[in-house]
């Protein structure tokens, strides 16, 4: 049993290579720790639980983590990220923004858990205008405040709450998944490799932490990576803690573009078809009513084009805003910590996030091996899922089992460690730094 | 014409074009709320008799956009996009600037 447990992280790692048509060509590199232990340890289990105690969580989702990791590694330049811890990745925000585990309340406060009539729900208030939609989702004026949110959530059923909060644009998430198994990702065809002569330019479109990190990984195996802003709304993890935003975006060079005006489109519309990778996380509507065609760029301009969004492409889930807590919670993660301890509480530090764009940076590595013309969509919520279901116990005996198993293992271990994050290697770039450079470099005609 | 009250939350349609919108904030009274030179109606209305799109008054609106009046006392969400015009008592509306990105999720 502990032997199989302990080669999960590889497990997993195998399994995604085979997921692109690859196989590790050396040994992988991976912690030999228990599942139990890389929760414990990686600060993942400091982030989970009520403030009086940390708890387990009863799948190995910090082993994937490592997983993921590893297989990356295996595809790109040797020992390119020895160094790297997978799990703890994962509770690095905290660790800088010293966010802690507050029970139904994310670390970072935005998103709760909420009981509703016939269930619990998730809703997550990440912008501070946000709260100015609560009375068009309610349709009722309400006592300012959680307190008198959750009291008109308690009487409402959740599937209506949902459909008017989607309408509205508001992050939110049933907190019971539904009963599938979608792949981690979409749209990536297996083929041979195309020799490479030099690393591959990559547009990063996105913002906060999933693609950014995407980037980031992608930057650490090589990669010459453009971070591009658009001046009226750059990335909003500007304005967070610094530390942060060096840790994902240092190394990048930041372009700024007016997207409002059709120069800076037709400049976009340039660095586009001048990248191999482009990292995109905005709903393809957005880039659509600016007349841009993602599958039809990748197509044609051989680009391996990376769509991170909340729930997939299509209708009516393109639609669907998400964050990395509410989408985690949607992906059943809550639910299955539900199942094992009867509480309901909110798992990980937007924990969708960087699992998504660890999971990102190997497809786009491994899309731009095969010759990229491909759209490869990512979705938070199947991430998430995909690596909740993919060593699960088979029903809600075996769940308590294992909570109760893992918990002694790491009690055994010394508990939950706190978080902790690497330090960056330099300072990100200041937004538009490189704007003319790049633009001379990558989209001279 | 038609004043109609307008409650956060509700939502209505065009007669003459696909767009669909949501109340997010409005002042109390009644208005009369168009789209492409015809009344609006409730969302979950009947179909009604095809009107006509008023070519004046066909300025399009963008699913996921905000709409304002002027002094941005009413907004409107479109949750679908048609070819009409949006317009509040005659004036047209304008689109709201999109949301500044949160610092963090």
């Amino acid at each position: 049993m502990s032997e199989r447990e302990d080669s999960i992280a590889q497990a997993y790692a195998v399994r995604l290579l085979a997921s692109l048509g690859r196989q590790a060509e050396a040994a992988l590199a991976l912690p030999m720790e228990h599942p139990a232990l890389r929760w414990s340890r990686s600060g993942l289990m400091a982030l989970t639980g009520t403030p009086e105690s940390p708890l387990m969580f009863p799948a190995p989702l910090a082993a994937c983590a490592d997983g993921v990791l590893a297989a990356l590694a295996a595809l790109g330049p040797a020992g390119a990220l020895d160094g790297i811890d997978g799990a703890a990745l994962l509770g690095e925000r905290a660790a800088i923004a010293g966010h802690q585990r507050g029970g139904a309340v994310s670390p970072g406060g935005a998103c709760r858990l909420l009981q509703a009539a016939d269930g619990w729900l998730a809703l997550n208030l990440a912008r501070d205008d946000d709260w100015d939609l609560l009375p068009a989702w309610l349709e009722a004026e309400l006592a300012p405040g959680w307190e008198g949110l959750a009291e008109a959530v308690r009487e409402r059923p959740v599937a209506p709450l949902i459909e008017q909060g989607r309408l509205l644009g508001l992050a939110l998430a049933d907190a019971r998944p539904a009963a599938d198994t979608p792949p981690w990702q979409r749209g990536f065809a297996a083929s041979p490799r195309v020799p490479r002569s030099r690393p591959p330019r990559v547009l990063d479109l996105s913002s906060l932490w999933a693609g950014p990190l995407c980037g980031k990984m992608l930057h650490r195996l090589g990669a010459d990576v453009v971070k591009l802003e658009s001046t009226q709304r750059p990335d909003g993890a500007r304005n967070g803690p610094p530390a942060f935003f060096d840790l994902m975006n240092a190394g990048k060079r930041s372009v700024a573009l007016d997207l409002g005006s059709s120069e800076g489109r037709a400049q976009l519309r340039r660095l586009i078809v001048a990248a191999d990778i482009v990292i995109e996380a905005s709903r393809p509507r957005a880039l659509r009513q600016m007349g841009f065609d993602a599958e039809a760029l990748a197509r044609e301009h051989r680009l391996t084009w990376i769509s991170l969004s909340g729930y997939g492409r299509g209708e009516p889930q393109e639609q669907w805003i998400a964050y990395g807590d509410d989408a985690a919670v949607a992906a059943g993660l809550s639910d299955t910590l539900h199942r094992a301890t009867g509480q309901a509480l909110i798992v990980g530090d937007a924990i969708a996030d960087p699992l998504t764009g660890l999971h990102a940076a190997l497809a786009a590595w491994a899309g731009w091996q095969a010759g990229g013309g491909l759209l490869v969509s990512l979705a938070l919520r199947d991430v998430v899922r995909h690596c909740l279901q993919f060593d699960l116990p088979a029903d809600d005996d075996a769940l308590r089992v294992r909570q109760r198993e893992w918990t002694e293992r790491a009690a055994g271990d010394g508990g939950a460690r706190l978080p902790r994050a690497r330090t960056a290697h330099g300072v990100a770039p200041a937004l538009g730094e490189h704007t003319v450079a790049v633009l001379a470099e990558w989209a001279a005609c | 014409m038609a004043k109609t009250a307008l409650k956060a939350g509700a939502r209505f349609k065009s007669t003459v074009c696909d767009t669909q919108v949501m109340v997010v904030k409005a002042p109390a009274g009644e208005f009369e709320l168009r789209c492409g030179g015809a009344d609006v109606v409730g969302a979950t209305a009947p179909a009604a008799a095809g009107g006509t799109l008023d070519p004046a008054l066909s300025g399009e609106t963008l699913i996921g956009k905000r709409y304002v009046n002027a002094d941005e006392s009413l907004e409107l969400l479109c949750t679908k996009g048609g070819k009409g015009t949006l317009s509040l008592d005659g004036v047209a509306l304008e689109i709201k600037q999109a949301k500044q990105l949160p610092s963090s999720d």
